[in-house]
């Protein structure tokens, strides 16, 4: 998730703005040392401007300048000024094509080290290059502009402490700066204030490449736990689309499940209990509705399956178990899941006719020639799905309200934004010196 | 499928989709709707469609009548075994029904 490598890029970034005197940091007083330690930051420092010229190349096509656009003149060829986003994206892209240093190895990425301030450069690049998953270009197609704005602003915050740590680590043996680092960092700065003119949304944290949710496989987990695999695995297997019979058994096994666990639901969340009678209320509708649904397009026979085994493994129980708030949380998880899942499954079948109407008479064709008669007609497509019953009562009753997502900028952001800016104790306060 | 094989297909399906509607618990009403996915399955999903509005509110009434039409889908060709275990999961479901 973005959310999550981008809060340790920062983290470790704002942590490396505090610490000042490098010189004695990266080693004591061998001058070698130094210099081999000040060559790995650089590597680690290629890894992440790499990733600040990528992630900026996802984000600018989606950023607009805030500046009032003028009425176009034929006469001249479009012109880009005042769009720091393109400013900031050139710098970055010839910092990192000028650098002779070759981005780090993932052997270096995973080989923890003792020195203090590598191993904080490193856990940056690590956290780098797995963003390289999250703002990549098959993710990024998801993104809004208000999203694509706040990753520039990230990455102009990034840029801005690369400059300063760059300025900062100079005295260096061997070490090599960032070219155009001035021009970096002014790109840098007016990014973040173009940014700061909008809206940034920062549910973008919530975006990014998530590992695939696979089935819990292995032999049935006792009890409770065995209710819940099953569940999971039905969601997961869900993901096929399922024919019209598997969906009915599917359909048949939530509606016992949601019944069979409201008397455990009630001894700890009468609420809950509430919500669950008034699933499998829905369901038991869906599933009459359903009667007149046909179509073979689809499989679904592992769902089907797994659907089975939940329902057979919540018979199993004894009728004295005491559910944990947990398990009835994680029940509630999978259910407004697997709910919003049929919902699509039923929308979408209806409208590419994976699922048709079945026809209520048969017609008797008269004076086709023959002597029998076969029924013409047994199914016809759905025209509007919302024309179907189920359909209506799976928008209406089924579907799980959207919930609101709480988005905030996060403890990392300001805290980079306070580290850039940051100024080292005065000579007085000795042991907050040491300390940091 | 002719008409008259459609014909009673539908018929024994309204009826267990009725006896479903009318179970008294909810496991009843699940293994009724099983038995009519059942019924389904062999026909491989070509069925027309039922209607289980305007039936008798008497379950063994309809119980009779669904064991009727289904016991008649044997003579449209319908293998007799799957008929017999269509009827026997009626009974069963039956069974749960009366408690």
């Amino acid at each position: 998730m973005y959310g999550e490598n981008g809060a340790q890029m920062r983290t470790e970034l704002a942590a490396l703005l505090r610490q000042h005197r490098i010189m004695r940091r990266l080693a004591e007083d061998s001058s070698v040392e130094r210099a081999a330690a000040g060559q790995q930051i650089l590597r680690f420092r290629q890894t992440v401007l790499v990733w600040c010229a990528q992630a900026i190349g996802v984000a600018r096509p989606l950023t607009f300048p805030n500046v009032p656009q003028k009425p176009a003149d034929p006469f001249r060829a479009a012109t880009d000024h005042g769009a720091a986003v393109a400013e900031l994206a050139r710098a970055l892209e010839a910092a990192r094509e000028q650098a002779t240093t070759r981005p780090a190895s993932s052997q270096e990425f995973t080989t923890p080290s003792a020195n203090t301030i590598v191993e904080r450069w490193r856990l940056a690049a690590r956290a780098v290059a797995l963003a390289e998953h999250d703002t990549a270009p098959d993710q990024a197609i998801h993104l809004t502009a208000a999203q694509a704005r706040t990753i520039a602003g990230d990455v102009a915050a990034i840029s801005q402490a690369l400059v300063v740590l760059d300025r900062r680590y100079r005295n260096t043996p061997g070490w090599e700066p960032i070219a155009g680092c001035d021009r970096l960092g002014w790109a840098a700065l007016a990014t973040a204030l173009d940014v700061s003119l909008g809206q940034p949304d920062y549910s973008v944290d919530q975006t990014g490449w998530r590992p695939r949710t696979k089935p819990i496989g292995g032999p049935a987990r006792p009890g409770v736990l065995g209710v819940l695999q099953a569940e999971h695995n039905l969601l997961v297997r869900l993901a096929a689309f399922p024919d019209a019979m598997n969906l009915r058994l599917v359909v048949d096994s939530q509606r016992l499940l949601s019944a069979g666990l409201v008397p455990y639901a009630e001894r700890i969340d009468p609420d809950l209990a509430g919500q669950w009678s008034a699933r499998a209320e829905t369901y038991s509708r869906i599933q009459r509705e359903l009667r007149n649904i046909g179509g073979r397009l689809g499989n679904g026979k592992a769902a089907a399956g797994e659907a089975a085994n939940a329902v057979s493994r919540l018979k199993a129980l004894r009728p004295e178990t005491v559910l944990e708030p947990r398990m009835l949380g994680g029940f509630q998880t999978l259910f407004r899941r697997l709910d919003s899942r049929i919902t699509d499954i039923l929308e979408s079948g209806a409208e590419r006719g994976a699922f048709v109407q079945r026809v209520t008479v048969p017609r008797l064709v008269n004076g086709d020639g023959r002597l029998v008669h076969p029924v013409r007609e047994r199914f016809v497509p759905v025209a509007r799905a919302a024309d179907l019953d189920v359909i209506r009562t799976a928008r209406e009753h089924l579907r799980p309200r959207e919930e609101p997502s709480v988005s905030s900028p996060g403890a990392s952001r300001a805290d980079l934004h306070a580290a850039l800016i940051h100024r080292p104790p005065a000579k007085g306060a000795q042991s907050d010196v040491l300390d940091l | 499928m002719l008409l008259p094989h459609a014909q009673t297909l539908a018929q024994a399906r309204s009826y267990v989709a009725a006896l479903a509607d009318r179970a008294l618990t909810l496991d009843a009403s699940s293994a009724y709707e099983r038995a009519l996915l059942e019924l389904d399955r062999v026909h491989g999903d070509e069925c027309p469609a039922l209607d289980a509005e305007d039936l008798a509110d008497d379950r063994d009434i309809l119980l009779a009548v669904a064991s009727n039409a289904i016991e008649d889908l044997e003579s449209y060709g319908i293998d007799p075994l799957s008929v017999e275990l269509i009827l026997a999961m009626l009974v069963d479901a039956h069974d749960l029904d009366i408690g």
